[in-house]
């Protein structure tokens, strides 16, 4: 008997057969770990430049008021606004490329799968 | 990735602090990175797009991987990664306000496992299961791709999904029974 013809037990397909063939784990390409790295990279220097010249720029009094907790609302209000707002960066990327490529989700997986 | 000058947490940490967590985040990441990837690439359907989900879903995790680790209480990390991708891939298809139909060209296809005699023959039912399985609802698709290319178990997939483990066992169970169902009808 084939492995097909054994996918049908009476008139009920073995789904979770066929789903363990299709849906196998993909290799990530090599590129990816690189690319990550250098992402990473370049966020966390980026991340400790700004965080160093802010540090700089404070005049003593700044950094005296900095110190005292009443003051801590704002810089954390802040911080959690860049967090969003590199959100949003990051999202619009994703959409800028995703713009430039009509792509498909399952479907196509399925489409390229030719009997 | 231009311009992303954000709040990246691990970075205010003390060096030995910030040396530890790098060292145990770039273990998250060996361990993992097949299964934000396979999850990610079965969820948006090319690579191009995957690996840029995968990305992502990477430095958010990194964003949030100390307080992540303190507050897993030693569980594994894997279904906080894995809900990361689902979020992203769920801003992925809003964004772009419709599910793709359109095929690609670039696309690598989906490597083989077994040989290539099988495949042959289970081609047909291959594309039907994918087919079906790409009409489903977002959380029954997203519960067996979790299940099937990631082997994640029930408490894994509930986790990730944020639905409690019997809530998760249904989901499956009525994924799978539906999958039979119209594929019984073609």
């Amino acid at each position: 008997m084939s492995e097909a013809s054994e996918r049908l037990t009476g008139s009920t397909w073995d789904v979770e057969r066929l789903l363990g063939d299709a849906l196998r784990p993909i290799e990530p390409p090599e590129r990816l770990s690189g690319r990550f790295e250098d992402t990473l990279s370049a966020v966390t220097q980026a991340a400790a430049e700004e965080l160093s010249s802010w540090a700089e720029e404070l005049s003593e009094s700044e950094l005296r008021s900095l110190r005292d907790p009443r003051n801590w609302v704002r810089p954390v209000v802040a911080a959690s606004a860049g967090g969003v707002a590199t959100g949003a960066l990051v999202l619009l990327e994703i959409r800028r490329r995703s713009r430039h490529q009509a792509r498909g989700g399952l479907r196509s997986l399925a489409g390229r799968v030719r009997p | 990735m231009s311009g992303a000058k954000e709040n990246v947490e691990p970075a205010s940490l003390d060096p030995a602090a910030k040396a530890e967590l790098d060292r145990a985040f770039e273990e998250l990441y060996r361990d993992h990175l097949k299964d934000v990837y396979s999850y990610a690439y079965y969820r948006v359907g090319n690579q191009h797009d995957a690996e840029d989900l995968t990305e992502q879903a990477f430095l958010q995790a990194y964003r949030h991987f100390d307080r992540a680790r303190r507050e897993s209480d030693g569980r594994p990390l894997r279904p906080w990664l894995i809900r990361i991708a689902h979020n992203l891939a769920l801003n992925y298809y809003r964004d772009r306000s419709r599910r793709p139909q359109t095929p690609l060209d670039s696309a690598d296809p989906i490597p083989a496992r077994h040989g290539t005699e099988a495949i042959a023959e289970g081609r047909e039912e291959l594309r039907q299961v994918m087919e079906k399985l790409d009409c489903l609802g977002d959380d029954r698709r997203d519960a067996l791709i979790m299940r099937f290319a990631l082997g994640m178990d029930n408490r894994e997939i509930a986790r990730a999904l944020g639905r409690s483990d019997g809530a998760t066992k249904v989901l499956i169970h009525r994924a799978i029974k539906q999958l039979e169902e119209e594929m019984s009808d073609e």
